[in-house]
């Protein structure tokens, strides 16, 4: 017989939850940006009411690591269903901003100034669309930004890396 | 598109419409020299305070704290030097000028970095009171800000400034939850920089003062430093600490009839000992900065030099 056809196309309905509650987990850095649209949601498991979420670190030695798990902790065994969540940290996939979702890439720039380089390593100002931006510092003030300047609007942008 | 303004009347009507000034703007001389100054003081104070948090790596327990504070460090100068950078294309003073001023004594930073942190617990009572004392203010400029950069800027400083005050609620929980050795350690931070957090908003502000009309403050010191005092009076006492101020009460009647916590007459000379760089501890601190500066000239000097083919 075959399986019902809501078996084989969509995912457990628990998986699509966690995946829900992960999704509010915003950046303590980036209030409003969703940890999974910044690409740091690598698996979820489910075994019966227990949940592993693997994420991956923008940069090992990031100072949000612990609060960011504590808060998909929280808000995942907060699921109907879920006992316990544990969350681990990956080491690889590395994270590489390629994992951004593009609405999350003009959230960081619209509303924090904050920009990815171009796959040609070119940069384009956030505040006014123009390619004069040029690198100041290679340390921002996070560890995975650093410091830009745009000789056109005159602003100071940070570049995501 | 760059605006000009006719006159101070016709600059006032168009902040009061809403408008932001952006660099390239033709802005009258005064709106320059006052966010000038504005914007460097609070460089100066980003910078002074990292140098402060860098202090205490080598002495924070834990590899884990000793992580939290090396990036709190690198914050700080972060946010130094995205302020410099917008302070300097004012055109007042150019970086360098600034940072000698500053090195030299004849420039003004926030007042909690006058004072010597004793023990691990002022470090704990900085994070906690201090921090939030200038998130609270920093909140506040950024709700109308009319300078875009320093907008921009302070966006993503208030963002992070709210992240540090998380790890400064964990790390006061953890003492408050430890051993009465601990809690004593506290209760003493507490007695010595109480004062310092409240004094740090300022005596009341001139109900004429520039910065308030062209709505780089959106509120004067008096009202910020009411709503910590609300806030932070409750919370420590919550968790059993006492306030140094033996008169310090609940008045029923305050705030319309909706009651309020009301403190001493707010002794304001300490303040204006340190906008003196006379504070207990301006001297090593000032002088701990330049020699900062003068160590790491070779970085800087790296970073400026060209490579020269061989």
């Amino acid at each position: 017989m075959r399986a019902p056809i809501s078996a084989t196309l969509c995912p457990p309905p628990l998986t699509a939850s966690v995946r829900a509650a992960v999704g509010r987990v915003h950046d303590p850095e980036y209030p409003g940006v969703s940890i999974v649209d910044l690409g740091l949601l690598e698996a979820i498991e489910v075994s019966g009411d227990a949940v592993t979420v693997s994420l991956v670190p923008t940069y090992g030695g990031c100072p949000a690591l612990d609060l960011i798990g504590d808060d998909v902790r929280h808000e995942v065994e907060a699921v109907v269903g879920v006992r316990s969540c544990t969350v681990t940290w990956l080491r690889t996939p590395v994270w590489t901003q390629d994992r951004v979702a593009p609405h999350a890439v003009s959230q960081l720039e619209r509303e924090f100034t904050v920009t990815l380089r171009r796959t040609d390593g070119s940069l384009v100002c956030p505040v006014c669309g123009s390619g004069s931006v040029r690198d100041t510092a290679p340390m921002g003030p996070s560890r995975c930004r650093s410091l830009a300047y745009c000789d056109s609007c005159r602003n100071p942008v940070e570049v995501m890396r | 598109m760059t605006h000009s303004w006719t006159n101070l009347d016709d600059f006032q009507t168009y902040i009061d419409g809403g408008g932001i000034v952006e660099p390239n703007d033709r802005m009258p001389e005064e709106f320059r020299s006052e966010v000038f100054r504005f914007i460097e003081f609070h460089a100066n104070s980003e910078l002074m305070g990292g140098l402060t948090e860098r202090d205490w790596i080598p002495r924070a327990p834990g590899v884990r704290l000793k992580q939290i504070f090396l990036a709190k460090t690198q914050d700080e100068i972060g946010h130094a030097h995205l302020l410099y950078q917008v302070a300097a294309d004012m055109g007042v003073k150019s970086r360098t000028e600034m940072l000698e001023d500053l090195f030299e004594g004849r420039s003004r930073f926030h007042n909690v970095f006058h004072y010597k942190a004793v023990t691990w617990a002022d470090q704990i009572a900085i994070a906690y009171l201090v921090d939030a004392a200038a998130f609270a203010s920093q909140r506040a400029v950024f709700a109308e800000c009319t300078y875009g950069p320093y907008k921009r800027v302070l966006k993503r400083i208030v963002a992070e400034e709210g992240f540090h005050m998380r790890h400064g609620e964990e790390m006061l929980l953890r003492l408050t939850e430890g051993t009465d050795i601990q809690r004593t350690m506290f209760q003493e931070a507490l007695d010595r920089w109480w004062w310092p957090a409240v004094q740090l908003f300022g005596p009341d502000s001139d109900p004429d003062d520039p910065l308030l009309r062209w709505k780089i403050k959106s509120q004067p010191n008096e009202q910020l430093r009411h709503a910590y005092i609300q806030k932070y009076v409750p919370l420590l006492q919550s968790y059993g600490f006492t306030i140094p101020d033996p008169n310090l009460h609940f008045d029923e009647s305050a705030d319309d009839g909706k009651g309020a916590w009301v403190t001493s007459e707010i002794d304001w000379e300490p303040l204006i000992a340190t906008m003196r760089q006379g504070g207990p501890d301006s001297r090593r601190r000032i002088s701990n900065a330049a020699a900062n500066y003068a160590d790491t000239a070779w970085v800087r000097a790296a970073l400026e030099a060209t490579a020269v083919p061989a």
